[in-house]
């Protein structure tokens, strides 16, 4: 079959190296602007792009749109995860968490305005921090990771308040029960923790690799997780599965093969994306609404810009293993992609 | 009757009240009574003021009258008629006096508008003489100021000044007495002054013209006594070829050679040049000749000043064309290889790389095109034993291919000469390569021939400045490619035996116990490289060319086998190869559905930096190959137990690893630590 060859450009030294780290590259988080026009994207080199949605999406948007509006160098290891404050931007990477200004980032050789790291056991390796929480309610952030423990930082004095011990294996993903408040986090052990954070304990372990959804080949390991209440969806090595968190019983079980790295509630749907090219709708029931292919073989992170402030710029973005950052302006399709 | 009556009363009445103005009139008046009546003299004699008086009593009485008669008629009787006839007489002659006041009024109006008339023609003429005389005053004026500005010719003659005139000039001239006091006589006498030192000066001229006349002459003379110097000093010079041969210093051979190099074309005249300066200056190991013969030259072209390679290519063609008309029947073959024909001489350089092997160019003039071509070939010091797989790599047609990048050398540089091409039904050089030679950018450039894209210019001269700016960058490059494709060709030969030679200042980069090994390395061709499954990202991304070489290369361990897609690019080891893997192992995975595979690419592609070793990085290819292996190790030992199958893991963990998965993707410890040993995450 004859494969249209795109056009061979002279390629030196440096465009091959270029070509070669975009083609490696795997945006690992997302994370939309408190003005809601501008995406901030991380990737594995430790580099953070920002994008300008709203010129993305205009009707006068050209190729150069698409591209980042500035990108730097914020880590020296990937960045695993980001949120953004309502002026800040923070980012976490190799064991650190670094806060950004949105407002001086779109300025070319912006400065981190503080660092830290919580305070680890071991000094062998650094851990990585794979998820970053932010509770409004008590202004604090939680961070999880690579040494197995949730670490609350309070957002104004920078001091490291609380640390969360019971997970066995480092921990992939974090949500936060809003009423309570609780933080739900799944690891690689498996295991579906709930912490309270007023008593700083642990008040409910979900072992779902014991239930009827373990999926043994795959692996335990809880990659994504959400929560709405009363309900819970995660997935990851076992098939993504809704739970009812009182009862700790599953109720639904998605029947999706691959296994899941995102998962997110969305209106009356649960948006969830993993190995794969699509972004797959679920309803509650278990029916799948809507699969929508985007361009990457495989997908991290989506984000849904939810922002007041910028309702033009409603969109659902869906980054992962490629250097591409899929636009869906509405659920059924893919517009166009962003790239580093 | 009436009138004269009226005439005589008239004259007494006025008399009385006449004004004294009117007393000339009336003697003149007078005197004219006798001869005729003059009304208008009447009317000087009349005073208006006392005539309207008159009329308005006549006009009352007229009035009064008119309404008498009109009583005695309403009244009627016999005396009316009487009465009203009274009255109509009284009447009628209060008529005629109105009708004499009447006349008397036009002729007075008559006689003002005369007055008038007189009096303005007066007034016009006095305005006329006041103009003419305005006139002759502003003319005299403009006389006078012509003559004050008038510029003599004398005085645009910068004259000496006064001091130096009266130093200067001898007082036959100067006459300072006279000349003092009248400045007229001052100014006549420095023009004086002037005209003699003209003369005198001109004297000087005419003597320094005839000077110059004679040292010339002289300057004639001296030079043909010198040039009759020259057939001496080339005897002597012949004389002393055996004492140059005797003391090894062989400035005639150069000599000779300079000779040869005149008549080469321009272009290769230019590399010649270059090239010995190069060859002279900065590398010892290069040398340089000339090939072909020089009689053939001679005979083609006139000496080079006016050789015709600056004319446009066309009209060469034509007067070819023209000059073959009389031989009939000519093939498309003929006027084919007429326009690719090659000028008789070439340029020999040969390159001596630091293990003996050299590398023979020979660059060829294509006269018609104007452009240059080069034939390579590599020999070395001892005989090579080809590898199967390497049959490209010192192939005398792929060796230079894209020494700069995208410099394929299959298309002709020179814009102009597709037009040329059509004329005789050739499609494109590539055909021809293999016996012309090679159109490489880099090789008109060393010819000092440069084509620029956006403005196509008629006629393309060869530079010398464009040629020295390459050739030290272009000679250093083709160094570095001889070297780099013989020590390919040497770990080829390795590599067919499935040993990947890791030279010993490498080993630091992988851990001391290796178990996946290299099975299999073959060439694949470019359209086969497509077509696999796996390489989909590359030919996207536009690495994949058609100037590229490609191979396939198979690890295994146990019953694991990996399958590497190798993409070498002609500019290695700057430019790094490109791997694309397929593990066939429980199932096939490829860097679509494995992230782990994905990252083992990244782990040989993107940080091929480290694995380059000592300059200048021939090891780079086997270090990503031991690499390769390494994480195919790492790979299959770090391969999470599955608790459901029956069985022992097939590969126990033997690699030293601190976590096992980190971060989201879950990916698996491929970094190398040196020295320590162990396996950590990037």
């Amino acid at each position: 079959m004859e494969r249209a060859v795109p056009l061979a450009v002279p390629l030196g030294q440096t465009e091959v190296f270029q070509a070669l780290q975009r083609l490696h590259m795997t945006i690992f988080s997302q994370s939309v602007s408190p003005c809601g026009k501008f995406l901030a994207a991380g990737n594995n080199y430790g580099q953070i792009a920002i994008f300008s949605l709203s010129s993305a999406l205009s009707s006068e948007a050209k190729e150069e749109s698409k591209k980042p509006v500035v990108t730097f160098q914020a880590h020296d290891g990937p960045v695993y995860s980001m949120v953004s404050t309502d002026r800040h931007l923070l980012s976490a990477g190799d064991g650190e968490v670094k806060a950004w200004l949105w407002a001086e980032m779109l300025k070319k050789g912006c400065k981190e305005l503080w660092r830290r790291q919580p305070p680890y056991r071991t000094s062998l390796e650094v851990p990585e921090i794979n998820a970053l929480l932010l509770v409004p309610k008590e202004n604090s952030l939680i961070l999880a990771g690579g040494d197995c423990q949730l670490h609350t930082m309070d957002l104004e004095t920078g001091t490291f308040t609380r640390v969360l011990r019971g997970h066995t294996d480092y921990i992939h993903c974090l949500a936060l029960r809003e009423r309570s408040p609780e933080v739900l986090s799944g690891g690689e052990d498996g295991a579906v923790r709930l912490w309270d954070l007023r008593t700083a304990k642990e008040v409910q372990t979900i072992e779902v690799y014991k239930h009827e959804c373990s999926r043994p080949h795959n692996g335990r390991w809880i990659g994504c997780l959400a929560t709405d209440s009363d309900w819970m969806v995660c997935g990851g090595g076992p098939a993504l599965t809704l739970w009812h968190l009182r009862s700790s019983t599953p109720t639904t079980i998605f029947p999706i093969r691959a296994p899941q790295k995102h998962v997110t509630f969305y209106q009356d749907l649960i948006l969830s994306a993993g190995q794969g090219r699509c972004v797959n709708q679920w309803q509650l029931s278990g029916e799948l609404k809507a699969q929508v292919p985007g361009s990457s073989p495989g997908l991290l992170s989506l984000s849904l810009n939810q922002q007041p402030a910028a309702p033009e710029c409603k969109v659902l973005t869906a980054a992962g293993n490629s250097c591409r950052v899929d636009v869906f302006t509405n659920l059924g399709y893919r517009a166009f992609s962003l790239s580093f | 009757m009436s009138s004269e009556s009226s005439k005589k009363r008239k004259p007494k009445v006025i008399r009385s009240d006449g004004a004294p103005a009117e007393g000339k009139r009336n003697r003149s008046d007078t005197e004219q009574e006798g001869k005729y009546y003059s009304e208008e003299a009447e009317v000087d004699l009349r005073d208006p003021g006392r005539d309207y008086e008159l009329y308005k009593y006549t006009c009352q009485e007229l009035q009064r009258l008119m309404a008498e008669i009109q009583d005695l008629k309403s009244r009627g009787g016999k005396d009316v008629a009487i009465e009203i006839e009274e009255r109509r007489i009284q009447s009628c002659v209060h008529f005629m006096t109105l009708k004499k006041l009447n006349r008397l009024a036009h002729i007075r109006l008559k006689k003002g508008r005369d007055q008038t008339h007189e009096a303005k023609q007066k007034v016009d003429a006095y305005h006329l003489q006041l103009q003419n005389l305005l006139y002759e005053v502003m003319h005299l004026q403009k006389e006078i100021t012509k003559c004050l500005e008038f510029k003599s010719k004398h005085e645009e003659i910068d004259l000496v000044s006064l001091e130096e005139f009266y130093k200067e000039a001898p007082p036959d001239i100067s006459k300072a007495e006279v000349t003092m006091g009248d400045p007229h006589q001052q100014t006549l006498a420095r023009l004086d002054w002037e005209l003699e030192q003209r003369k005198r000066l001109a004297e000087k001229y005419r003597e320094c013209l005839s000077n110059k006349e004679k040292i010339l002459k002289e300057i004639e003379v001296k030079k043909e006594y010198l040039s009759s110097l020259q057939p001496r000093l080339n005897s002597i010079m012949q004389a002393s070829l055996p004492v140059q041969e005797y003391l090894f210093m062989p400035f005639d051979q150069a000599h000779k050679q300079y000779e040869t190099a005149r008549h080469l074309p321009p272009p290769l005249y230019v590399l010649f040049v270059q090239a010995t300066a190069y060859g002279q200056a900065c590398d010892k190991t290069l040398s340089v000749a000339i090939e072909g013969s020089v009689d053939e030259a001679k005979a083609l072209f006139k000496p080079p000043e006016d050789s015709q390679d600056d004319e446009s290519d066309s009209d060469a063609e034509e007067e070819q064309t023209t000059r073959r008309r009389p031989t009939l029947g000519v093939q498309l073959d003929d006027k084919r290889k007429e326009m690719l024909k090659r000028h008789p001489l070439s340029v020999m350089l040969d390159l001596k790389c630091k293990d003996d092997s050299v590398l023979h160019l020979t660059f060829y003039y294509l006269m018609n095109l104007n452009i240059m071509t080069v034939k390579a070939k590599v020999t070395t010091a001892m005989e090579l034993i080809t590898p199967i797989s390497a049959g490209d790599l010192l192939s005398p047609d792929s060796v230079l291919s894209c020494l700069y990048p995208g410099d394929h050398g299959k298309k002709t540089p020179n814009p102009a000469n597709q037009y040329q091409f059509d004329k005789v039904g050739i499609l494109t050089l590539s055909d021809y390569v293999l016996e012309l030679g090679h159109p490489y950018l880099w090789v008109q450039k060393l010819g000092g021939l440069h084509f620029p894209k956006e403005q196509p210019q008629q006629t393309v001269i060869a530079d010398h400045s464009l040629s020295a700016s390459h050739m030290e960058t272009t000679m250093k490059l083709l160094k570095t490619r001889v070297q780099s494709r013989l020590a390919l060709h040497k770990q080829f030969a390795s590599l067919e035996h499935g040993i990947v030679p890791v030279t010993s200042d490498c080993q630091y980069l992988f851990p001391a116990k290796v178990v996946s090994r290299l099975v299999k390395w073959v060439t694949v061709a470019h359209e086969d490289y497509m077509e696999l499954h796996f390489t989909k990202d590359i030919v996207d991304a536009g690495l994949a060319g058609d100037t590229n070489l490609y191979y396939m290369a198979l690890i295994e361990r146990g019953t694991a086998k990996l399958q590497a897609a190798v993409v070498l690019n002609p500019g290695y080891s700057s430019i790094p190869p490109v791997f694309q893997l397929c593990l066939n192992w429980k199932g096939e995975k490829t860097n679509s559905n494995d992230d782990n595979i994905r990252a083992m690419e990244g782990e040989v592609n993107v940080c091929y930096k480290e694995l380059c070793g000592p300059w200048p990085s021939h090891q780079l290819l086997t270090n990503q190959l031991q690499r390769l292996c390494v994480l195919l190790d790492v790979y299959l030992e770090t391969e999470s137990h599955d608790d459901s199958v029956e069985g022992p893991k097939e590969f126990p963990q033997e690699k030293m690893c601190l976590r096992l998965f980190r971060g989201p993707s879950r990916m698996k410890p491929f970094k190398y630590n040196h020295p320590q040993g162990f396996f950590s995450h990037r």
